[in-house]
Protein backbone atom coordinates (compact mmCIF):
# COMPACT_ATOMS: atom_id res chain seq x y z
CA UNK A 1 0.00 0.00 0.00
CA UNK A 2 2.50 2.47 1.02
CA UNK A 3 6.23 1.91 1.46
CA UNK A 4 9.00 4.38 2.02
CA UNK A 5 12.96 3.92 1.42
CA UNK A 6 15.10 6.04 3.20
CA UNK A 7 13.11 9.28 2.35
CA UNK A 8 14.48 12.36 3.22
CA UNK A 9 12.58 16.42 2.87
CA UNK A 10 14.06 19.85 3.40
CA UNK A 11 11.99 23.12 2.60
CA UNK A 12 14.47 24.70 0.10
CA UNK A 13 18.17 25.32 1.62
CA UNK A 14 16.78 24.62 5.10
CA UNK A 15 17.70 21.85 7.76
CA UNK A 16 16.54 18.30 6.96
CA UNK A 17 12.89 17.56 8.16
CA UNK A 18 12.91 14.09 7.89
CA UNK A 19 15.95 12.23 7.98
CA UNK A 20 15.85 8.23 6.74
CA UNK A 21 12.26 7.66 7.10
CA UNK A 22 11.33 4.07 6.22
CA UNK A 23 8.54 2.05 7.07
CA UNK A 24 5.56 -0.19 5.36
CA UNK A 25 1.69 0.20 5.70
CA UNK A 26 0.56 -3.11 4.40
CA UNK A 27 -3.10 -2.72 2.82
CA UNK A 28 -5.82 -2.70 5.65
CA UNK A 29 -3.84 -1.70 8.52
CA UNK A 30 -4.29 0.81 11.30
CA UNK A 31 -1.15 2.49 12.42
CA UNK A 32 -0.61 6.03 14.61
CA UNK A 33 2.05 8.07 14.52
CA UNK A 34 3.25 10.13 17.37
CA UNK A 35 5.78 12.75 18.15
CA UNK A 36 6.09 16.20 19.81
CA UNK A 37 5.45 19.08 17.83
CA UNK A 38 8.10 20.36 15.00
CA UNK A 39 9.16 16.54 14.89
CA UNK A 40 7.72 16.35 11.31
CA UNK A 41 4.34 14.66 11.38
CA UNK A 42 2.76 17.39 8.94
CA UNK A 43 5.76 16.86 6.57
CA UNK A 44 5.33 13.28 6.55
CA UNK A 45 1.64 13.31 5.98
CA UNK A 46 2.21 15.85 2.76
CA UNK A 47 4.53 13.36 1.36
CA UNK A 48 1.94 10.84 1.67
CA UNK A 49 -1.03 12.31 0.40
CA UNK A 50 1.55 14.09 -2.95
CA UNK A 51 1.47 17.53 -1.86
CA UNK A 52 5.28 17.15 -1.46
CA UNK A 53 7.82 15.48 -3.17
CA UNK A 54 10.89 14.23 -1.11
CA UNK A 55 14.14 15.88 -1.51
CA UNK A 56 15.98 12.00 -1.42
CA UNK A 57 14.57 8.64 -1.00
CA UNK A 58 11.92 6.91 -2.66
CA UNK A 59 7.73 6.73 -1.51
CA UNK A 60 5.40 3.93 -3.22
CA UNK A 61 1.87 4.27 -2.65
CA UNK A 62 -0.52 1.84 -4.50
CA UNK A 63 2.72 0.21 -5.81
CA UNK A 64 3.68 3.50 -7.57
CA UNK A 65 6.41 5.25 -7.27
CA UNK A 66 5.04 9.09 -6.61
CA UNK A 67 8.50 10.71 -8.40
CA UNK A 68 6.97 9.05 -11.77
CA UNK A 69 3.53 10.12 -11.20
CA UNK A 70 1.76 12.20 -14.11
CA UNK A 71 0.26 15.58 -13.53
CA UNK A 72 -2.59 13.41 -15.16
CA UNK A 73 -2.81 10.68 -12.74
CA UNK A 74 -2.10 12.53 -9.84
CA UNK A 75 -5.72 13.31 -9.29
CA UNK A 76 -6.72 9.80 -9.62
CA UNK A 77 -4.32 8.96 -7.00
CA UNK A 78 -5.86 11.34 -4.46
CA UNK A 79 -8.86 10.06 -4.54
CA UNK A 80 -7.95 7.05 -3.17
CA UNK A 81 -6.52 8.66 -0.45
CA UNK A 82 -8.94 10.54 2.21
CA UNK A 83 -6.73 13.21 4.59
CA UNK A 84 -8.17 14.98 7.76
CA UNK A 85 -6.34 18.40 7.44
CA UNK A 86 -5.20 19.85 11.49
CA UNK A 87 -6.36 23.23 10.29
CA UNK A 88 -9.31 21.15 8.60
CA UNK A 89 -9.66 23.40 5.64
CA UNK A 90 -13.03 23.50 4.92
CA UNK A 91 -14.60 25.92 2.43
CA UNK A 92 -16.44 28.91 4.16
CA UNK A 93 -18.74 29.91 1.65
CA UNK A 94 -20.15 25.87 0.73
CA UNK A 95 -22.34 24.68 3.10
CA UNK A 96 -21.31 21.43 5.28
CA UNK A 97 -23.24 19.54 3.21
CA UNK A 98 -21.19 20.57 -0.02
CA UNK A 99 -17.88 20.62 2.27
CA UNK A 100 -18.65 16.86 3.08
CA UNK A 101 -19.87 16.13 -0.57
CA UNK A 102 -17.06 17.81 -1.88
CA UNK A 103 -14.70 14.78 -2.73
CA UNK A 104 -17.95 12.84 -4.92
CA UNK A 105 -18.80 15.87 -6.64
CA UNK A 106 -15.39 16.73 -7.95
CA UNK A 107 -15.08 13.04 -9.45
CA UNK A 108 -18.50 13.78 -11.21
CA UNK A 109 -21.11 12.15 -9.35
CA UNK A 110 -24.41 13.61 -9.19
CA UNK A 111 -25.91 14.87 -6.28
CA UNK A 112 -29.09 12.22 -6.81
CA UNK A 113 -26.93 9.87 -6.27
CA UNK A 114 -24.39 10.69 -2.94
CA UNK A 115 -27.17 12.96 -1.27
CA UNK A 116 -28.43 9.95 1.12
CA UNK A 117 -24.64 9.05 1.43
CA UNK A 118 -23.73 12.64 3.08
CA UNK A 119 -26.57 13.23 4.91
CA UNK A 120 -26.49 9.34 7.02
CA UNK A 121 -22.82 10.31 7.49
CA UNK A 122 -23.24 13.36 8.83
CA UNK A 123 -25.66 11.81 11.25
CA UNK A 124 -23.20 9.81 12.36
CA UNK A 125 -20.91 12.09 13.05
CA UNK A 126 -23.68 14.39 15.05
CA UNK A 127 -23.80 17.56 12.30
CA UNK A 128 -26.87 16.69 10.32
CA UNK A 129 -28.50 19.30 12.12
CA UNK A 130 -25.32 21.61 10.69
CA UNK A 131 -25.99 20.73 7.63
CA UNK A 132 -26.99 23.82 5.68
CA UNK A 133 -24.70 25.75 7.81
CA UNK A 134 -21.57 27.17 6.82
CA UNK A 135 -18.31 26.60 8.61
CA UNK A 136 -17.28 29.97 10.23
CA UNK A 137 -20.81 29.10 12.12
CA UNK A 138 -19.46 25.78 13.67
CA UNK A 139 -17.32 24.88 16.52
CA UNK A 140 -13.76 23.51 16.61
CA UNK A 141 -15.23 20.15 17.13
CA UNK A 142 -18.00 20.60 14.30
CA UNK A 143 -15.13 21.31 11.96
CA UNK A 144 -13.61 18.61 12.90
CA UNK A 145 -16.03 16.37 12.29
CA UNK A 146 -16.85 17.86 9.12
CA UNK A 147 -13.37 17.20 7.81
CA UNK A 148 -13.12 14.14 8.95
CA UNK A 149 -16.81 13.11 7.30
CA UNK A 150 -15.14 15.03 3.81
CA UNK A 151 -11.95 12.57 4.37
CA UNK A 152 -14.12 8.90 4.77
CA UNK A 153 -17.41 9.84 2.50
CA UNK A 154 -15.68 8.59 -0.64
CA UNK A 155 -14.80 5.27 1.31
CA UNK A 156 -10.63 5.69 0.34
CA UNK A 157 -8.15 2.75 0.10
CA UNK A 158 -5.93 4.64 2.63
CA UNK A 159 -6.89 7.22 5.26
CA UNK A 160 -4.36 10.14 6.09
CA UNK A 161 -5.36 12.32 9.14
CA UNK A 162 -3.56 14.98 11.03
CA UNK A 163 -4.74 15.48 14.44
CA UNK A 164 -8.06 14.27 13.72
CA UNK A 165 -9.70 14.37 17.47
CA UNK A 166 -7.42 16.90 18.39
CA UNK A 167 -10.29 19.73 19.07
CA UNK A 168 -12.96 17.32 20.46
CA UNK A 169 -14.11 15.82 23.81
CA UNK A 170 -12.85 12.51 24.95
CA UNK A 171 -16.53 10.83 24.19
CA UNK A 172 -16.48 12.17 20.72
CA UNK A 173 -12.64 11.66 20.09
CA UNK A 174 -13.72 7.71 21.08
CA UNK A 175 -16.79 7.92 18.85
CA UNK A 176 -14.39 9.22 15.95
CA UNK A 177 -12.00 6.40 17.00
CA UNK A 178 -14.76 3.99 16.15
CA UNK A 179 -15.65 5.24 12.95
CA UNK A 180 -11.75 5.21 11.52
CA UNK A 181 -11.46 1.40 13.04
CA UNK A 182 -14.76 0.70 11.37
CA UNK A 183 -13.31 1.98 8.07
CA UNK A 184 -10.03 0.41 9.11
CA UNK A 185 -12.48 -3.10 9.31
CA UNK A 186 -14.64 -2.38 5.77
CA UNK A 187 -10.36 -2.51 4.18
CA UNK A 188 -9.44 0.85 4.71
CA UNK A 189 -5.70 1.40 5.39
CA UNK A 190 -5.34 3.90 8.53
CA UNK A 191 -2.45 6.24 9.08
CA UNK A 192 -3.18 8.55 12.12
CA UNK A 193 -0.79 11.09 13.16
CA UNK A 194 -1.58 12.13 16.96
CA UNK A 195 -0.62 13.29 20.34
CA UNK A 196 -3.39 11.71 22.17
CA UNK A 197 -1.67 9.11 24.01
CA UNK A 198 -5.09 7.61 25.38
CA UNK A 199 -6.30 7.63 21.96
CA UNK A 200 -3.49 5.49 21.07
CA UNK A 201 -3.76 3.12 23.91
CA UNK A 202 -7.39 1.96 22.67
CA UNK A 203 -5.76 -0.21 20.10
CA UNK A 204 -3.39 -2.72 19.73
CA UNK A 205 -2.23 -0.70 16.35
CA UNK A 206 1.26 -0.08 15.38
CA UNK A 207 2.86 3.32 16.41
CA UNK A 208 5.12 5.26 14.58
CA UNK A 209 7.21 7.47 16.86
CA UNK A 210 9.09 10.52 15.11
CA UNK A 211 11.61 12.57 16.63
CA UNK A 212 13.70 15.35 15.37
CA UNK A 213 12.65 13.91 11.97
CA UNK A 214 13.93 10.51 12.84
CA UNK A 215 10.93 7.82 12.81
CA UNK A 216 10.81 4.74 15.18
CA UNK A 217 8.54 1.70 15.85
CA UNK A 218 7.25 2.40 19.56
CA UNK B 1 -31.99 10.60 5.37
CA UNK B 2 -31.90 12.97 8.04
CA UNK B 3 -32.81 16.38 8.21
CA UNK B 4 -33.25 18.36 5.05
CA UNK B 5 -31.22 20.86 2.98
CA UNK B 6 -31.24 23.66 0.13
CA UNK B 7 -30.57 21.46 -2.90
CA UNK B 8 -28.67 24.10 -4.98
CA UNK B 9 -25.20 23.47 -4.77
CA UNK B 10 -22.84 26.52 -4.31
CA UNK B 11 -20.35 27.80 -6.21
CA UNK B 12 -17.23 25.67 -5.97
CA UNK B 13 -15.17 29.12 -6.54
CA UNK B 14 -17.49 31.81 -4.65
CA UNK B 15 -18.15 34.48 -7.49
CA UNK B 16 -17.70 37.07 -4.81
CA UNK B 17 -13.95 36.54 -3.69
CA UNK B 18 -12.28 37.62 -7.24
CA UNK B 19 -14.57 40.19 -8.88
CA UNK B 20 -14.26 40.77 -12.55
CA UNK B 21 -15.41 44.29 -12.36
CA UNK B 22 -11.75 45.56 -13.72
CA UNK B 23 -11.62 43.58 -16.16
CA UNK B 24 -15.30 43.76 -17.16
CA UNK B 25 -14.66 47.55 -17.49
CA UNK B 26 -10.99 47.67 -19.31
CA UNK B 27 -12.40 44.71 -21.67
CA UNK B 28 -15.63 47.23 -22.47
CA UNK B 29 -13.49 49.98 -23.52
CA UNK B 30 -11.08 47.72 -25.63
CA UNK B 31 -14.21 46.17 -27.01
CA UNK B 32 -15.54 49.42 -27.80
CA UNK B 33 -11.84 50.62 -29.78
CA UNK B 34 -12.49 47.87 -31.88
CA UNK B 35 -15.38 48.61 -32.79
CA UNK B 36 -14.75 52.17 -33.88
CA UNK B 37 -11.41 50.29 -35.15
CA UNK B 38 -14.41 48.14 -37.29
CA UNK B 39 -16.07 51.33 -37.93
CA UNK B 40 -13.31 53.01 -39.24
CA UNK B 41 -12.45 50.11 -41.64
CA UNK B 42 -15.52 49.62 -43.18
CA UNK B 43 -16.14 53.42 -44.26
CA UNK B 44 -12.38 53.19 -45.78
CA UNK B 45 -13.11 50.03 -47.58
CA UNK B 46 -16.30 51.58 -48.72
CA UNK B 47 -14.87 54.44 -49.67
CA UNK B 48 -12.11 53.04 -51.49
CA UNK B 49 -14.37 50.69 -53.30
CA UNK B 50 -16.52 54.30 -54.41
CA UNK B 51 -13.83 56.34 -54.92
CA UNK B 52 -11.75 53.86 -57.16
CA UNK B 53 -15.13 52.89 -58.92
CA UNK B 54 -16.11 56.26 -59.53
CA UNK B 55 -12.86 57.14 -61.20
CA UNK B 56 -12.54 54.05 -63.45
CA UNK B 57 -15.56 55.09 -65.45
CA UNK B 58 -14.55 57.96 -65.96
CA UNK B 59 -11.24 59.52 -67.72
CA UNK B 60 -10.94 63.27 -69.31
CA UNK B 61 -9.49 64.45 -72.35
CA UNK B 62 -6.83 67.93 -71.65
CA UNK B 63 -7.16 69.92 -74.72
CA UNK B 64 -4.58 72.93 -74.11
CA UNK B 65 -4.96 76.22 -76.18
CA UNK B 66 -1.86 76.32 -78.73
CA UNK B 67 -1.37 79.42 -81.09
CA UNK B 68 -2.40 79.21 -84.49
CA UNK B 69 -4.65 76.25 -83.67
CA UNK B 70 -8.80 76.65 -83.30
CA UNK B 71 -9.52 74.94 -80.50
CA UNK B 72 -13.15 74.26 -81.19
CA UNK B 73 -12.50 72.38 -84.41
CA UNK B 74 -9.54 70.40 -82.07
CA UNK B 75 -12.50 69.55 -79.88
CA UNK B 76 -14.77 68.50 -82.27
CA UNK B 77 -11.77 66.11 -84.08
CA UNK B 78 -11.05 64.92 -80.34
CA UNK B 79 -14.81 64.35 -79.97
CA UNK B 80 -15.44 61.95 -83.05
CA UNK B 81 -12.17 60.18 -82.38
CA UNK B 82 -13.32 59.12 -79.16
CA UNK B 83 -17.06 58.44 -80.43
CA UNK B 84 -15.04 56.03 -82.67
CA UNK B 85 -13.08 54.33 -80.13
CA UNK B 86 -14.73 51.13 -78.76
CA UNK B 87 -14.91 51.03 -75.06
CA UNK B 88 -16.20 54.75 -74.57
CA UNK B 89 -19.87 54.67 -73.84
CA UNK B 90 -20.22 58.26 -73.63
CA UNK B 91 -18.22 61.87 -74.92
CA UNK B 92 -19.10 65.41 -73.15
CA UNK B 93 -16.95 68.56 -74.17
CA UNK B 94 -17.03 70.78 -71.09
CA UNK B 95 -17.63 74.61 -71.74
CA UNK B 96 -14.63 76.96 -70.73
CA UNK B 97 -16.40 77.64 -67.67
CA UNK B 98 -15.97 74.09 -66.35
CA UNK B 99 -12.32 74.54 -66.62
CA UNK B 100 -12.38 77.99 -65.32
CA UNK B 101 -14.43 76.23 -62.37
CA UNK B 102 -11.94 74.13 -61.93
CA UNK B 103 -9.34 76.37 -61.45
CA UNK B 104 -11.34 78.52 -59.33
CA UNK B 105 -9.93 77.00 -55.71
CA UNK B 106 -6.71 78.41 -56.62
CA UNK B 107 -7.04 81.31 -58.47
CA UNK B 108 -10.31 82.92 -57.68
CA UNK B 109 -13.30 84.09 -59.92
CA UNK B 110 -11.15 87.00 -61.05
CA UNK B 111 -9.13 87.75 -64.47
CA UNK B 112 -9.61 84.34 -65.40
CA UNK B 113 -10.57 85.68 -69.09
CA UNK B 114 -7.21 86.64 -69.52
CA UNK B 115 -5.51 83.00 -69.00
CA UNK B 116 -5.00 80.05 -71.16
CA UNK B 117 -7.62 77.70 -69.60
CA UNK B 118 -7.71 74.31 -71.28
CA UNK B 119 -10.55 72.32 -72.09
CA UNK B 120 -11.91 69.59 -71.30
CA UNK B 121 -13.80 66.05 -72.71
CA UNK B 122 -15.77 64.18 -69.94
CA UNK B 123 -15.45 60.43 -71.28
CA UNK B 124 -17.91 57.68 -70.27
CA UNK B 125 -15.76 54.34 -70.47
CA UNK B 126 -17.37 50.74 -70.73
CA UNK B 127 -15.62 49.63 -67.18
CA UNK B 128 -16.30 45.73 -68.39
CA UNK B 129 -14.56 46.49 -71.54
CA UNK B 130 -12.08 49.64 -71.67
CA UNK B 131 -10.12 51.23 -74.41
CA UNK B 132 -6.83 50.62 -74.65
CA UNK B 133 -5.70 53.90 -73.15
CA UNK B 134 -2.00 53.83 -74.16
CA UNK B 135 -3.33 53.77 -78.05
CA UNK B 136 -6.14 56.49 -77.45
CA UNK B 137 -3.48 58.85 -76.13
CA UNK B 138 -1.37 57.68 -78.47
CA UNK B 139 -4.22 58.24 -81.15
CA UNK B 140 -5.43 61.77 -79.46
CA UNK B 141 -1.86 63.32 -79.69
CA UNK B 142 -1.97 62.24 -83.03
CA UNK B 143 -5.24 63.43 -84.30
CA UNK B 144 -5.82 66.44 -81.93
CA UNK B 145 -3.11 69.25 -81.01
CA UNK B 146 -2.53 69.89 -77.14
CA UNK B 147 -4.35 66.86 -76.29
CA UNK B 148 -3.34 64.31 -73.40
CA UNK B 149 -5.46 61.77 -71.95
CA UNK B 150 -5.59 61.98 -68.39
CA UNK B 151 -6.53 58.38 -66.95
CA UNK B 152 -6.95 59.72 -63.17
CA UNK B 153 -4.95 56.54 -62.54
CA UNK B 154 -2.35 58.00 -60.65
CA UNK B 155 -4.64 59.29 -58.39
CA UNK B 156 -6.59 56.32 -58.02
CA UNK B 157 -3.14 54.55 -56.94
CA UNK B 158 -2.78 57.39 -54.51
CA UNK B 159 -6.12 57.07 -53.04
CA UNK B 160 -5.64 53.26 -53.01
CA UNK B 161 -2.13 53.70 -51.10
CA UNK B 162 -3.78 56.09 -48.65
CA UNK B 163 -6.68 53.97 -47.82
CA UNK B 164 -4.31 51.08 -47.73
CA UNK B 165 -2.19 52.44 -44.97
CA UNK B 166 -5.19 53.47 -43.13
CA UNK B 167 -6.72 49.75 -43.42
CA UNK B 168 -2.93 48.36 -42.35
CA UNK B 169 -3.52 50.70 -39.15
CA UNK B 170 -6.96 50.08 -38.49
CA UNK B 171 -5.92 46.33 -38.60
CA UNK B 172 -2.58 47.02 -36.55
CA UNK B 173 -4.93 48.47 -34.10
CA UNK B 174 -7.28 45.68 -33.57
CA UNK B 175 -4.13 43.23 -33.26
CA UNK B 176 -3.12 45.87 -30.33
CA UNK B 177 -6.38 46.12 -28.70
CA UNK B 178 -6.56 41.72 -29.04
CA UNK B 179 -2.89 41.75 -27.44
CA UNK B 180 -3.94 44.20 -24.55
CA UNK B 181 -7.10 42.25 -24.06
CA UNK B 182 -5.57 38.58 -23.55
CA UNK B 183 -2.78 40.59 -21.49
CA UNK B 184 -5.28 42.25 -19.14
CA UNK B 185 -7.28 38.61 -19.14
CA UNK B 186 -4.11 36.37 -18.21
CA UNK B 187 -3.30 38.80 -15.26
CA UNK B 188 -7.24 38.71 -14.44
CA UNK B 189 -6.99 35.03 -14.16
CA UNK B 190 -3.88 35.21 -11.98
CA UNK B 191 -5.19 37.59 -9.66
CA UNK B 192 -8.26 34.77 -9.43
CA UNK B 193 -6.45 31.95 -8.83
CA UNK B 194 -4.10 33.98 -6.33
CA UNK B 195 -7.41 35.14 -4.32
CA UNK B 196 -9.14 31.53 -4.17
CA UNK B 197 -5.58 30.08 -3.92
CA UNK B 198 -7.01 28.00 -0.72
CA UNK B 199 -9.61 26.68 -2.41
CA UNK B 200 -7.92 25.46 -5.46
CA UNK B 201 -5.84 23.64 -2.74
CA UNK B 202 -8.44 21.69 -1.35
CA UNK B 203 -10.24 20.97 -4.54
CA UNK B 204 -6.28 19.70 -5.83
CA UNK B 205 -6.02 17.39 -2.06
CA UNK B 206 -9.74 15.85 -2.30
CA UNK B 207 -8.38 14.56 -6.06
CA UNK B 208 -10.06 17.63 -8.71
CA UNK B 209 -8.50 17.66 -11.83
CA UNK B 210 -6.93 21.04 -13.23
CA UNK B 211 -9.49 20.86 -16.12
CA UNK B 212 -12.15 20.65 -13.39
CA UNK B 213 -10.77 23.54 -11.49
CA UNK B 214 -10.45 25.58 -14.57
CA UNK B 215 -13.93 25.23 -15.75
CA UNK B 216 -15.21 26.46 -12.46
CA UNK B 217 -13.44 29.36 -12.93
CA UNK B 218 -13.13 30.35 -16.75
CA UNK B 219 -17.08 30.62 -17.32
CA UNK B 220 -16.90 33.73 -14.97
CA UNK B 221 -14.66 34.83 -17.87
CA UNK B 222 -16.69 34.02 -20.51
CA UNK B 223 -19.43 35.89 -18.63
CA UNK B 224 -16.89 39.09 -18.51
CA UNK B 225 -16.17 38.67 -21.89
CA UNK B 226 -19.82 38.56 -23.80
CA UNK B 227 -20.65 41.15 -21.89
CA UNK B 228 -18.00 43.99 -21.83
CA UNK B 229 -18.31 42.74 -25.95
CA UNK B 230 -21.75 43.67 -25.65
CA UNK B 231 -21.31 47.17 -23.90
CA UNK B 232 -18.60 47.80 -26.03
CA UNK B 233 -20.22 47.06 -29.00
CA UNK B 234 -23.51 49.29 -27.95
CA UNK B 235 -21.18 51.94 -27.21
CA UNK B 236 -19.53 51.66 -30.50
CA UNK B 237 -23.19 52.07 -32.24
CA UNK B 238 -23.88 54.74 -30.33
CA UNK B 239 -20.99 56.85 -30.57
CA UNK B 240 -21.97 56.77 -34.54
CA UNK B 241 -24.96 57.66 -33.94
CA UNK B 242 -24.33 60.50 -32.04
CA UNK B 243 -21.77 61.32 -35.17
CA UNK B 244 -24.11 61.02 -37.61
CA UNK B 245 -26.46 63.59 -35.93
CA UNK B 246 -23.61 66.14 -35.66
CA UNK B 247 -23.90 67.27 -39.49
CA UNK B 248 -26.47 67.61 -42.30
CA UNK B 249 -27.40 64.85 -44.79
CA UNK B 250 -24.85 64.94 -48.10
CA UNK B 251 -22.30 67.62 -45.72
CA UNK B 252 -19.94 64.52 -46.08
CA UNK B 253 -17.15 63.80 -43.41
CA UNK B 254 -17.94 62.37 -39.85
CA UNK B 255 -21.41 62.47 -39.52
CA UNK B 256 -22.06 61.28 -43.41
CA UNK B 257 -19.63 58.17 -42.95
CA UNK B 258 -21.33 57.27 -39.37
CA UNK B 259 -24.82 57.57 -41.04
CA UNK B 260 -23.54 55.89 -44.37
CA UNK B 261 -22.47 52.95 -41.37
CA UNK B 262 -25.23 52.52 -39.76
CA UNK B 263 -28.45 53.64 -41.95
CA UNK B 264 -26.34 51.95 -45.41
CA UNK B 265 -28.22 49.72 -47.51
CA UNK B 266 -29.46 46.19 -46.25
CA UNK B 267 -27.02 43.97 -47.74
CA UNK B 268 -24.01 46.25 -46.64
CA UNK B 269 -25.58 47.06 -43.14
CA UNK B 270 -25.95 43.63 -42.64
CA UNK B 271 -22.42 42.94 -43.38
CA UNK B 272 -21.26 46.37 -41.25
CA UNK B 273 -23.27 44.64 -38.29
CA UNK B 274 -21.83 41.16 -38.36
CA UNK B 275 -18.73 43.00 -38.37
CA UNK B 276 -19.35 45.23 -34.72
CA UNK B 277 -21.06 42.26 -33.39
CA UNK B 278 -18.55 40.04 -33.98
CA UNK B 279 -16.79 41.81 -31.22
CA UNK B 280 -18.26 40.29 -28.07
CA UNK B 281 -17.97 37.12 -30.07
CA UNK B 282 -14.38 37.71 -30.03
CA UNK B 283 -14.03 39.32 -26.66
CA UNK B 284 -15.93 35.96 -25.32
CA UNK B 285 -13.30 33.66 -27.56
CA UNK B 286 -10.66 35.57 -26.10
CA UNK B 287 -11.74 35.31 -22.63
CA UNK B 288 -12.52 31.52 -22.86
CA UNK B 289 -9.08 30.19 -24.57
CA UNK B 290 -6.78 32.83 -22.58
CA UNK B 291 -7.81 31.82 -19.29
CA UNK B 292 -8.98 28.13 -20.26
CA UNK B 293 -4.97 27.89 -20.89
CA UNK B 294 -3.54 30.38 -18.24
CA UNK B 295 -5.23 28.45 -15.64
CA UNK B 296 -4.23 24.89 -16.96
CA UNK B 297 -1.01 26.35 -17.43
CA UNK B 298 -1.19 28.14 -13.71
CA UNK B 299 -2.38 24.86 -12.41
CA UNK B 300 0.05 22.60 -13.49
CA UNK B 301 2.88 24.59 -11.67
CA UNK B 302 1.03 23.97 -8.40
CA UNK B 303 1.40 20.21 -6.74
Amino acid sequence: MVRLDSVGLRYGDGPEILKDVSFHLRPGSFCFLTGPSGAGKTSLLRLLFLALQPTRGLINIFDRDVTQVSRRELPLLRRRIGVVFQEFRLLDHLTTFDNVALPLRVSGQREDFYRADVMDLLSWVGLADQAHAYPPVLSGGEKQRAAIARAVISKPELLLADEPTGNVDPVLAKRLLHLFMELNRLGTTVFLATHDLKLVSQTKSTVFHLEKGMLKVA
Amino acid sequence: MTGHRDTRKGHIIPPEAAPLKALTVTMTVMCYLACLAIGALILINRAVDNWTSGLSREVTVQVRLLQDTDIERELANGKALLERTPGVTGVEVLDRSAGAKLLEPWLGTNNLDDLPIPRLIRVTIDEKAPPDFDRLDADLKKSVKGASLDTHRRWEAELTRMASALSALSYAILVLICISTIAMVIFATRTVLDANRHVVDVLHLVGAKDGYIARQIDSRFIKTGLMAGLFGVMLGILTFFLLGLTGTAGGGGFADASRGLLFAPPAIALWSYGALFSVPVIATLICLITSRMALIRMLGSVL
